[in-house]
């Protein structure tokens, strides 16, 4: 029944009532101003009788509740800081928690905002950790012969140049198949979107279409919605904007944003003079599929395993590519629910790693607050007795405890997302890398909230239910003899906290140690580069519309006029910028003087300027550098020591002949043209040029050739400092490509930085983790011994004058402290193992069996249980027995 | 109690009860409207009443209460109880009146 229509039946009711009251008086022949006055004063204040009648409807367990939040209310309020301590506790806790999870959630989880994405597949090529994408020749095999999905498409991020009013402005876009939209079953919110007709040369009769992510259609055209037909300009080819698509979509790799989506075939235009779609050995594209009803993952990669000779074959005829340098690759299929992330390839296990040491920070924190409620409760513990006599359900005491908690909690979980949130930012802004900063959302969504909010109240319940039961389960009659002297003496529930709050503390400082240890390994390594000194800047010469040897002329004249700049000590062109995981390689090999064959697919070729060695640092251990003034056409080449070690195992390398295969190891000695050949003129140390994680590749130095110049390359300047540096590039750059903004120069190390990334945050976080677990576990300890001296003053007092030393005053109170450090040592040691064995693929030169890793963080633990233990162990040393008697 | 009791007789509307707790103890029991009929609603909340409009005799609509199964048991209950401390009450005035100060 609603509360109006009850409300209008309790008037009903009175009037009723006051009716009858006043025929009766009337009956009596009362006169009826008398009768009616009577029966007004009879009944009193009606207002009021309705008000406390109304007060009866309420539900009484609502009712109940309210007094016992407002009880809880008045005991947080008369002791705020126990209050705060477990609010911040638990905050801390979850927030750790929240932060990685919404990380993960971002990373790992989320899905791409289109219709049953659980059903996209993406086709990947891969071999080990390396996964890269699918040549054109390569798609168009895979999808003539596949059965598993409806059909496939390709994308692939593009940089866009937007000419608007006269001046150009870089946008990122993405082409993407005709195929796309009906793949991924995307609709504009308005407009259209374009097929395989509108995906060709040209854009087929209605010219090229684009389509405007949400995002920047709202930024940039403000939401106008006539932009529909309007031409926009990009790298100088006209298009035609024909849709806008949904909200929150923003391409298919997780982390580059796609603001203008494109049919593939506008690659003519992008990659203009040579287009990469026919060529067998670029690997650019994205392929994704849908599955077919009925088609599952497995099968699809049971359909792939099938048919992937064919489409080798196919995909590459000549086999240069598939049966060269990508032998060891093989096409796989993943989950396509979230897109491409290379994030996630990057940071899926160390994301876990980190779920798991926060999962054990949490249990900490909850252990933690667990000793703060049992404290608390304790000594509330009268005060419980007393209500329980006075007739209080055991029930309604349990209640009351967990309220009091889970409003600590709310509180706390108030802290946890705000804390989370933020963390969570710094961390993704941690993720980003020279190349780009990724655009990911991590503002906190239902889901993670949901998480937070459910964690927040398991960690509260974990670690109030044993102090709410231990309330309900007391003896009054007992409690209240014992009255405060042994009242909270020796808990056995207290017993497994601190074991467990050591080795947990344990684990965490053993994982930073390792971690920290891994990191140092990465950055203090020779990398064959030396850093101090040494700035790189990227630039893009493409908007000067170049031919290749104009832009070979353009950066041998940029490179020696920055190298004549003051300040500048030497520069280099360099064709592929070192240490940011990208990779080169050709077929070289080598005929010795056996005539032995040493071929290789995975040399790294590296064109150069004549100062690179100079410029890099990179020490020369044989022969000579390239001469200044060293063109390509001289046919000299600079061999790695591994390259050089390789091809020629027993002679010297200087002076020899390293060739050049065609990617056929058929051709390998067949045909010794000295035209494909280059002469040694020295060897150089090892290189890190790929990525300071692996061991560095066999690599063979050559001068810049005009044919070899790409519009997008990056140079290396060592000078006095990096405003010398950005100085001499601004400068040269006037004359050669005047109107071109100056690019960031980067200090080396900066790139270095960046590429550590991953395990820099990996080392924050553990550390953090680890030095919170230190201290939370000091306190703990603190506060147990504390409380046992406390209440044991009279007994130590009693032994004090009954003969015994302060020495076993003070062993008495240690020996409890130290026989639960012990245990948690050992469970400790055990746990951190299992950690260590679980991130051993992200270690570095470290065993997780290494000793010393767990000597460390056990000495760690037992200087931080031995301060913590220091204040209390003096305080019982220091009773003074007289006194203590004195006080019964 | 008192209503519980005053209901076992029949249904009766909230004027009625009181008219028939103050017959039935000759004026020395009033009950108030101000409790009587938080209690009535309290009681119908717990079960122990349930509630009808009706006709009274006088031609009238009034809501009328009447004792539930539970109300019943619990009115028995409460009796018992009743009644232990009221002997529980006369046997302490009793020796006081025996034992003069």
């Amino acid at each position: 029944m609603s509360f109006r229509s009850r409300n209008r039946e309790l008037d009903d009711e009175i009037a009723a009532h006051v009716r009858m009251a006043l025929r009766d008086r009337l009956e009596r022949g009362e006169p009826y101003d008398e009768a009616l006055r009577a029966v007004r004063r009879e009944f009193g204040n009606e207002a009021a009788v309705k008000e406390i009648t109304r007060g009866m409807w309420r539900f009484t367990w609502l009712d109940t509740l309210l007094s016992d939040v407002r009880y809880a209310l008045r005991g947080i309020a008369r002791s705020p800081g126990w209050a705060a301590a477990v609010a911040i506790s638990l905050a801390f806790g979850v927030g750790a928690n929240t932060a990685i999870f919404s990380l993960t959630y971002a990373i790992v989880l989320k899905s791409l905002p289109i219709p049953e994405p659980s059903r996209l597949i993406r086709y990947g090529f891969r071999n080990g950790d390396q996964d890269i994408g699918l040549s054109g020749p390569a798609y168009d095999a895979l999808r003539r012969h596949q059965s598993a999905s409806t059909d496939l498409l390709a994308w692939s991020d593009a940089d866009l140049l937007l000419d608007e009013n006269g001046h150009a402005e870089r946008v990122n876009g993405a082409i993407m198949s005709g195929t796309g939209f009906r793949v991924l079953r995307l609709q504009p919110v308005f407009g259209s979107t374009f097929g395989d007709a509108d995906d060709v040369p040209g854009g087929g009769a209605r010219g090229y279409q684009a389509l405007l992510s949400y995002a920047w259609w709202r930024s940039h055209f403000q939401e106008n919605p006539s932009v529909v037909g309007r031409s926009l300009r990009l790298n100088g080819q006209a298009v035609t904007i024909a849709g806008v698509l949904p909200p929150g979509f923003d391409g298919l790799v997780s982390g580059n944003t796609a603001s203008i989506v494109l049919p593939l075939a506008f690659e003519e235009v992008l990659h203009a003079p040579q287009p990469l779609r026919k060529l067998e050995g670029a690997f650019w594209l994205s392929v994704f599929g849908r599955l077919k009803p009925g088609q599952s993952m497995v099968s699809a990669g049971a359909n792939l395993a099938a048919i992937e000779p064919a489409v080798r074959i196919e995909a590459d005829p000549r086999q240069t590519m598939m049966g060269g340098f990508f032998k060891g690759f093989h096409f796989w299929v993943e989950s396509g629910s979230g897109g491409r992330s290379f994030l996630r390839m990057l940071y899926q296990r160390p994301l876990l790693i980190l779920e798991m040491l926060a999962g054990l920070v949490l249990v900490l924190c909850s252990a933690n607050t667990a000793l703060l409620v049992l404290a608390q409760m304790s000594s509330r513990s009268r005060q419980f007795a007393l209500r329980t006599a006075l007739g209080a359900t055991r029930g309604r005491l349990f209640r009351l405890v967990l309220i009091e908690i889970l409003m600590l909690a709310a509180a706390g979980l108030a802290l946890a997302v705000g804390l989370g949130w933020s963390l969570a930012r710094s961390l993704m802004a941690m993720l980003g890398s020279i190349d780009s900063t990724p655009s990911i959302d991590v503002t906190p969504r239902a889901i993670i909230l949901a998480f937070t909010a459910a964690l927040t109240v398991a960690a509260a319940l974990g670690s109030g239910l044993l102090s709410a039961l231990r309330i309900s389960r007391a003896d009054p009659a007992e409690t209240l003899k014992q009255g405060s002297r042994t009242a909270t003496s020796r808990r056995a529930a207290g017993r497994w906290i601190i074991p467990a709050q050591v080795a947990v503390s344990i684990t965490l400082i053993a994982s930073a140690l390792l971690l920290g240890a891994s990191f140092l390994h990465l950055y203090l390594a020779n990398s064959g580069f030396r850093s101090a000194g040494l700035f790189l800047a990227d630039l893009d010469l493409r908007p000067a519309r170049l031919t290749d040897a104009q832009t070979a002329a353009a950066i041998r004249r940029l490179t020696s006029e920055v190298a004549a700049s003051p300040g500048v000590e030497a520069a280099s062109y360099l064709g592929v910028p070192p240490i940011r995981d990208w990779w080169s390689s050709g077929h070289y090999f080598s005929v010795d003087r056996r005539g032995a064959v040493h071929s290789d697919m995975t040399t790294w070729p590296e064109t150069v300027s004549a100062g690179y060695f100079q410029t890099m640092g990179t020490r020369l251990q044989q022969g000579q550098s390239f001469a200044k003034g060293a063109r390509d056409s001289d046919r000299t080449c600079i061999l790695s020591e591994n390259a050089a070690r390789y091809f020629f195992p027993a002679d010297n390398a200087v002076g020899q002949l390293v060739y050049s295969g065609g990617g056929t190891t058929a051709n390998d000695g067949a045909r010794l043209n000295p035209e494909d050949a280059c002469r040694v003129i020295g060897v150089a140390e090892n290189a890190m040029v790929r990525s300071l994680r692996e061991p560095p590749p066999r690599m063979i130095y050559k001068i810049l050739g005009d044919e070899d110049a790409g519009p997008r390359f990056t140079i290396a300047i060592r000078a006095g400092n990096g405003g010398q540096a950005s100085a001499a590039l601004r400068e040269a750059l006037r004359h050669i490509a005047p109107g071109e903004p100056a690019p960031v120069v980067h200090p080396f190390s900066e790139l270095v930085d960046a590429h550590l990334n991953k395990e820099r945050m990996m080392i924050r976080l553990s550390t953090c983790f680890g030095g919170c677990a230190l201290l939370l576990t000091a306190i703990g300890l603190y506060g147990l011994l504390m409380r046992s001296v406390t209440q044991r003053t009279q007994e130590i007092g009693i032994r004090m004058a009954l003969g015994a030393s302060r020495r076993s005053a003070v062993g008495s109170i240690l020996g409890v402290a130290l026989r639960q450090v012990a245990i948690g040592l050992v469970a400790g040691g055990a746990l951190a193992f299992a950690a260590a064995r679980a991130m051993e693929s992200l270690l570095y030169g470290i065993s997780p069996r290494d000793p010393r890793i767990y000597i460390g963080s056990i000495l760690v633990v037992l200087a931080t249980t031995f301060l913590a233990t220091f204040v209390p162990a003096r305080r019982a040393a220091g009773v003074d027995p007289a006194e203590a008697l004195r006080a019964e | 109690m008192l209503i519980l009791k005053t209901l076992q007789w029949g249904p009766q509307h909230g004027y009625g009860i009181i008219q028939a707790v103050r017959v039935s103890t000759s004026d020395v029991l009033q009950v108030e409207t101000g409790s009587l009929y938080p209690a009535l609603h309290r009681l119908e909340r717990q079960g122990w009443l349930a509630s009808e409009w009706k006709q009274t005799e006088s031609n009238q609509r009034a809501k009328y209460y009447r004792i539930t199964a539970a109300g019943k048991r619990q009115l028995a209950a409460e009796h018992a109880r009743w009644q232990q401390l009221s002997k529980a009450i006369a046997s302490i005035m009793d020796r006081t009146e025996e034992e003069p100060a």
